[in-house]
């Protein structure tokens, strides 16, 4: 999760900002052959902090901006509450339904990196892949239309098809030591987090800890890590968010060293 | 004199799931915290609710409070005046805590004597000013599954307001007039864009129907012009209009595409339950899908539609789904063709993801999946799921042969439970979890496995409930119906039974590893065998889980069963047989047994015929007797009885008296029949019947023979045959239980 979402939520300071970030979710990696899953998507991320009361009726407008009108649509709020267990994040709210199509993650954030958030944040993530397939009348996400008479598919095929076999461990290595070099870097990348942490660099440390974050779902997805290693990970991550978030709001705690 | 209340809170969108409660919550808690305030409704508020409103309104609430005069009382009057008159420290005392003199206090009698009292008489305070609190405390009183911060503050002195989504505005009005109340922000969050939520006479309709200028407020008076505005502003208020324009709509849709709605995949989803509380305004539309789809197994289409979707299936006239759907929109049917394409559009997609799935999972064999199951934990003492398979396959084996007696489907029973869990491992799975089992079934006859393999694993994780008709059925089974009843038996039991010894166990509410709903469905199996698989068995609960606890104590847990288990069984299983409509105190008495091994199906059958004894003479009699039965019997310790039964087992050359003689022929003669009756598991009306028949001898008995005697040989001969007489009943049922006609 970017630091303009995951730190600025914290605290008390109003935040607002837009950006548009790629999404890499190693266990949906499809070697780009799925018409709708990628290894790879992007979202357009809004974060307003205070959560203001209108935030529904200002979604409903930028819809309108990108060229849905929503009364012409079927556009519900359904239930669906947003959770990252290694980052201790979570919120309540809706998938945005577009005539049946998810197309945006509407959360009202509760907790980031354990802490309690005053005042709430509303988060927007929209997902661009979706909205474009929907607008362009396309059904393959490799056929939408990237820039004038460049397909989706002539930029991200390829990457795609390189990024999961590389997530589904097919290297040129025995897949223990594939394993082994990940569980490794996760531990460096780790450590060196809480070096940032304790130079009190909370933004490079956040860094690294995103870096454990994507090598652990690496790990996960190419079958490195069983059932229960995968709830220590889960923790390990989550106690290092815990610790960058509470150092970003001034709580003076220091990091524990050991992973008991 | 009475006015009319009207309460809206408008939210943004509540899950539908909540509805029904939070709909009748609202109207409780609105009554209790009325009449708390001694503002009596005469009826339930009515309440209405859709996704974005909870809606409250009493037609003719009071608009004062009731008269309450409340006696207050003080100290003894003795002590309240000193010996010549004079109002002691006490009275006054009293009396300046009520803020009144001493010559306002009056006297009342009380058994205890006469005290000093106060009659206070409280203030009648208008509805308009209780009001506000009435709301604040009622809109704290609504529970959610899971309520959410939203920067809210009440004026109430308990502070932040959490709520299930934010409120956005508030309609309150008695009599057409607005009630003053305010939700206040946190001071973290307010500014220009977080007000104060302020109770007003202004709603909001459809967010997106019939809007008109100036802007979307609507101004609303009395509950009637509500309701009317709301519905030109596209709103179905009544969830039972919503519900009733659906079922139409759904009807007619199908039939006009020559089809029924697939109802049978809707009720068990609970959809059609679901979707009234999603919508506003409700509206059916149909959509289609390519025909090349119709090669995926139904259960993948109807769950892509159903779960992920909220469509609902049609099936043509041979019951196979047709190439289409029904969905129910919350707009307006202008939009219904532009809606249902894109609906279409997008149900091809989860389509041709569930086919990608489909084509992928078919590579690997269900057997080589087996060393990826064991990277799934099943529980932390208990080892991966290939482990729990691997007790399975043991353990069913044995039910199949030792207990169903039938080693010719071990082989059936071996394989369907050694693949049972091997679907968790596939991508259908993980992205249908709800159709694990079901798959497994699918891909192990795609494999070629036999009818009985592929159907065991197809519902092994059924029953989950414990009522007759509870699926699968005889047809769904086919020719699977032994090897599913030993391996879904085995599943269950390995669950309870390993839980139970991890230290697992459901208290309160929680029941985190779903171990009751297992036990029903175990239940369930047992006591349906006949129908289920044509079988005669009758397997007690104990020979089940002392073999379920062996593969456990053989992996090095404790050799002790679990005692909790036990009380838990047999609780489930009357909770089981109380389901089929049979009365708690019969059903006691059936699994109340000397020895721990009830068969459950013989308790069924005991119950069948129970109470056709139970209003009898002598059974009462019996019944009656039986309890001083049993607590006479307890002075004769059970391995002493048992040693002296073995040793010296003619009773009749220790007794004397003749009502005691009477008692051992009978039991000589009756005793046989009943043991047969218990062994051969069926007519159990004979056995009843003989034993209603101890009634006047046993009753003759405790009145002409006194047990307790000094003399030890005669009274330890008396205590056995008080022990046989009780040993024998408890084999049909511990009828101390049952005293008819006493339904307190």
């Amino acid at each position: 999760m970017h630091p303009e979402t995951f730190l600025r939520v914290l605290g008390p300071v109003p935040w607002r900002v837009a950006y548009v970030q790629p999404s890499r979710r190693p266990a949906d990696g499809r070697f780009g052959e799925n018409p709708n899953r990628l290894f790879k998507h992007h979202q357009f991320q809004v974060v307003l902090k205070p959560a203001p009361d209108e935030a529904q009726d200002l979604y409903l407008e930028s819809l309108e901006a990108c060229g849905i009108k929503p009364g012409a649509h079927d556009i519900r709020f359904e239930e669906d509450n947003w959770e990252a267990p290694t980052l201790g994040a979570w919120g309540v709210g809706w998938q945005v339904m577009l005539d049946g199509l998810e197309i945006t993650q509407f959360t009202y954030f509760q907790q980031a990196g354990g802490q309690e958030l005053s005042p709430i944040t509303a988060e927007l993530t929209y997902g661009l892949e979706r909205i474009a397939m929907h607008l362009q009348h396309v059904d393959n996400v490799f056929d939408l239309e990237w820039a004038p008479g460049v397909k989706y598919g002539a930029v991200r095929q390829q990457e795609e098809v390189e990024q999961s076999r590389y997530a589904f461990g097919h290297v040129d290595m025995p897949s223990d030591k594939f394993s082994s070099f990940h569980r490794d870097l996760f531990d460096r990348y780790y450590e060196f987090a809480q070096t940032l942490l304790e130079s009190r660099l909370v933004f490079p440390a956040l860094d690294y800890c995103l870096k454990c974050s994507h090598v652990f779902n690496l790990l996960d997805a190419s079958g490195g890590i069983g059932v229960t290693e995968r709830t220590a990970y889960v923790l390990r991550v989550r106690r290092l968010a815990v610790a960058i978030a509470k150092a970003y709001v001034g709580v003076d705690e220091s990091v524990e060293s050991k992973d008991d | 004199m009475t006015k009319e209340l009207l309460l809206e809170i408008g939210c943004e969108e509540l899950p539908a799931s909540w509805l029904p409660s939070l709909t009748l919550q609202l109207s409780t808690r609105l009554r209790d915290r009325l009449q708390e305030m001694r503002l009596e409704p005469r009826e339930l508020p009515l309440v209405f609710s859709t996704p974005r409103r909870l809606v409250a309104t009493i037609p003719d609430l009071e608009t004062s409070q009731h008269d309450l005069e409340e006696s207050l009382t003080g100290p003894p009057v003795s002590a309240g005046y000193d010996s010549d008159g004079t109002p002691t420290s006490a009275a006054i005392g009293f009396a300046r805590k009520h803020g009144v003199d001493v010559s306002d206090l009056s006297e009342v009698v009380t058994p205890k004597g006469r005290y000093l009292a106060f009659q206070k008489r409280h203030v009648q305070r208008s509805a308009s000013e209780v009001l506000p609190a009435v709301l604040a405390a009622t809109l704290r009183d609504l529970m959610f599954p899971k309520q959410m911060r939203w920067d809210a503050w009440l004026d109430d002195g308990r502070g932040e307001f959490l709520f299930g989504r934010p409120i956005r505005w508030l309609v309150f009005l008695l009599g057409g007039e607005v009630v003053p109340f305010i939700i206040k922000r946190a001071d973290a969050a307010e500014c220009a864009d977080v007000k104060e939520i302020k109770a007003s006479n202004i709603t909001y309709g459809h967010r997106f129907i019939g809007q008109v200028q100036p802007g979307p407020e609507i101004t609303v008076g009395s509950f009637t012009e509500y309701r009317a505005q709301l519905a030109d502003r596209g709103v179905v208020l009544s969830r039972v209009e919503r519900a009733d324009i659906i079922e139409k709509g759904l009807v007619e849709r199908a039939s006009a595409h020559g089809g029924t709605i697939d109802s049978e995949a809707a009720a068990q989803s609970a959809l059609l339950e679901e979707i009234p509380d999603l919508v506003e305004c409700p509206n059916v539309i149909s959509g289609s899908f390519s025909e090349e789809f119709l090669t995926l197994p139904p259960e993948i289409l109807k769950t892509t539609m159903i779960h992920h979707q909220h469509f609902v299936p049609v099936v043509g006239k041979n019951h196979k789904l047709k190439s289409m759907f029904l969905a129910v929109t919350n707009t307006s049917s202008a939009n219904a063709d532009r809606v249902a394409n894109n609906a279409s559009r997008v149900l091809a997609a989860r389509l041709r993801d569930a086919r990608f799935f489909w084509d992928a999972d078919r590579k690997v064999k269900l057997e080589t999946r087996l060393d990826r199951l064991d990277t799934l934990l099943f529980h932390k003492n208990l080892g991966s799921y290939k482990d729990k398979t691997v007790r399975m396959e043991e353990l069913s084996v044995w039910i199949a042969e030792e207990v169903l007696q039938k080693p010719n489907i071990a082989k059936d029973v071996a394989t369907a439970a050694r693949l049972s869990k091997t679907d968790l491992t596939t991508e259908m799975v993980g992205e249908f979890p709800e159709l694990q089992g079901v798959m497994g079934g699918i891909y192990a006859r795609e494999e070629g496995q036999s009818e009985q393999t592929w159907r065991t694993i197809y519902h092994h994780y059924l029953p989950v409930g414990p009522e007759e008709g509870a699926r699968p059925t005889r047809a769904e089974l086919g020719s699977a119906g032994l090897v599913w009843v030993a391996v879904a038996l085995a599943d269950k039991l390995d669950t309870i039974v390993g839980m139970f010894s991890a230290g697992e166990r459901p208290t309160g509410s929680r029941d985190p590893f779903g171990l009751r709903r297992q036990a029903h469905g175990l239940f369930k199996i047992l006591i349906d065998l006949p129908d289920l698989a044509d079988v005669t068995v009758r397997p007690s609960i104990s020979e089940l889980i002392v073999a379920a606890h062996g593969l456990f104590t053989a992996a090095g847990h404790s050799k002790e069963l679990p005692e909790a288990m036990q009380d838990f069984l047999i609780e489930r299983l009357q909770h089981v047989l109380q389901q089929r409509g049979y009365d708690i105190r019969n059903v006691r008495a059936v699994t109340k047994s000397l020895r721990s091994n009830i068969k459950p199906l013989d308790a069924l059958r005991k119950l069948e015929v129970l109470p056709e004894f139970t209003e009898s003479t002598d059974f009462q009699q019996l019944a009656v007797a039986f309890k001083r039965v049993r607590n006479i019997a307890c002075e004769l310790p059970d391995a002493e009885f048992e040693l002296a039964e073995r040793d010296d087992p003619d009773l009749r050359k220790l007794l004397n008296e003749d009502a005691e003689c009477h008692l051992l022929q009978e039991l000589e003669q009756r005793g046989p029949i009943i043991n047969n009756v218990i062994t051969a598991g069926e007519d159990y009306r004979t056995g009843f019947a003989e034993a209603a028949r101890f009634g006047p001898v046993v009753d003759q008995f405790f009145s002409e023979v006194f047990v307790m005697v000094d003399d030890v040989a005669l009274r330890r001969a008396r205590l056995r045959l008080v022990k046989r007489l009780e040993r024998l009943i408890l084999e049909l049922a511990d009828i101390s239980e049952v005293v008819p006609g006493d339904d307190t």
